[in-house]
């Protein structure tokens, strides 16, 4: 049967990506950034998880104005990283799982999310900046991946609570794969930031913190929290961290931390990364 | 499932932010075509055309004056007041060769320098730009 074995989650600021990409990660702006992941790096090479289910959001790449799906499942056999204005990103493509992807999508529309299915997709920052920071630069991505969009985009994005509803059918579907799978679930965005208007550049230290905090053990609070607390609190683009609580509702009633990171800032943002385990 | 939301509250309250715009239902209509203009900029041929003549390709889109000109101008807090979406008008700015942090720091009023400077010192504090009933 395939399982979930841990839960990771991270920024996945495109300046990151950017820094990866010109080898400025030695440099004392960005060195404390990327100094969080060392540990994950080495723990990643141990685990060799062989599917990374990696909850993101697109950035007016993929999808554009015309359709915007609230939930979308990439079933493809790989994806290109998308060409977002100024070339694309020279990383590895990303190659899929369409069986377990497949079973994910009919197990969790049987489960009543109304999924949306993607054949054919590039895949932005959103995608590829994670997995550079936690795999660093590779000649192909040691893992296949499995793309999940969540808009967070146009409003109302889901709520919180549906994002862990939907972490915990994906647990439901991933358990009811005949093959013998090591999984993964990533939740990616945030942590706070405001990218628009006079506000632009808030960023709440604090707040983020408690929201690492209450990840872990068995507290469900994070789910009841709404919209408006993470616009309030964490900037205009502070919401994508609801995709966080997609990773989280999958790895079940409770979880222990294995490695944290913070910093600010990496561009206009506070970097957030943390590693979790399921506790059965 | 949680208790039913009270539409009206909720959107309401999206309204209720300092010196922010909430990319509601009613601002993604009233730019859509805006959007889309922003969105042809990651083909490589349409960014030719842009640069040749930024008029003469705006005048093939459906936008208002207004817009155009916001556009023209490079004002990104206006352009947000008639519908863009941020991660949309990163097309117009990515074709200019700005980064986020540089066409970012326009719309806050503050220098560059100063911006950056604000956000390597921990970023702007939310205390007192919560609400704007809150700073009546």
């Amino acid at each position: 049967m395939a399982r979930i074995t841990a839960g990771v989650a991270t920024s996945h600021i495109p300046a990151l990506g950017a820094a990866s990409d010109l080898g400025k990660t030695g440099e004392d702006y960005w060195k404390p950034a990327f100094a969080g992941y060392d540990w994950t790096r080495k723990w990643e090479a141990e685990q060799k998880p062989d599917v990374v289910i990696l909850v993101y959001n697109d950035h007016a790449s993929a999808f554009d104005m015309k359709i915007i799906p609230t939930f979308a499942i990439g079933c493809a056999e790989e994806f290109q990283p998308a060409d977002e204005g100024w070339g694309p990103r020279k990383v590895p493509t990303v190659i899929g799982h369409p069986d377990l992807a497949w079973h994910i999508a009919q197990s969790l529309i049987l489960d009543e999310f109304d999924m949306t299915i993607i054949n054919e997709m590039d895949v932005d920052h959103g995608l590829t900046v994670p997995l550079t920071m936690v795999f660093g630069e590779c000649e192909a991505w040691p893992c296949k991946v499995i793309p999940l969009a969540v808009n967070v985009v146009t409003y109302p994005p889901p709520t919180g609570n549906r994002c862990w509803a939907l972490g915990e059918a994906i647990a439901r579907a991933v358990g009811s794969f005949d093959e013998d799978l090591n999984v993964q679930v990533w939740g990616t965005g945030g942590m706070s930031h405001q990218l628009q208007g006079p506000r632009a550049g808030l960023i709440n230290k604090e707040w983020d913190n408690r929201f690492l905090d209450r990840l872990e053990g068995d507290t469900q609070e994070l789910r009841h929290i709404p919209h408006i607390e993470y616009l309030r609190e964490t900037g205009s683009e502070g919401i994508e961290m609801v995709m966080w609580l997609i990773m989280r509702g999958a790895l079940g009633r409770s979880t222990r931390t294995l490695h944290r990171h913070y910093h600010v800032p990496a561009s206009n943002t506070a970097v957030g990364h943390i590693v979790l385990e399921p506790v059965p | 499932m949680s208790a039913p939301t009270d539409i009206h509250a909720y959107l309401d309250e999206l309204e209720d932010i300092p010196g922010t715009r909430v990319f509601t239902a009613a601002r993604a209509r009233q730019g859509y075509q805006l959007n889309q203009f922003a969105m042809s900029l990651m083909k490589a041929e349409n960014r030719e055309r842009w640069k040749a003549d930024e008029r003469a390709y705006l005048d093939g889109w459906k936008l208002s004056e207004e817009q155009k000109q916001a556009v023209l101008d490079r004002d990104y807090n206006r352009l947000l007041d008639l519908g863009g979406n941020i991660y949309f008008l990163a097309k117009v700015f990515s074709t200019d060769g700005k980064s986020f942090l540089q066409a970012v720091s326009t719309m806050s009023g503050m220098s560059l320098e100063d911006y950056s400077a604000m956000m390597i010192a921990g970023g702007r504090s939310p205390e007192g730009l919560r609400s704007k009933k809150e700073q009546q």
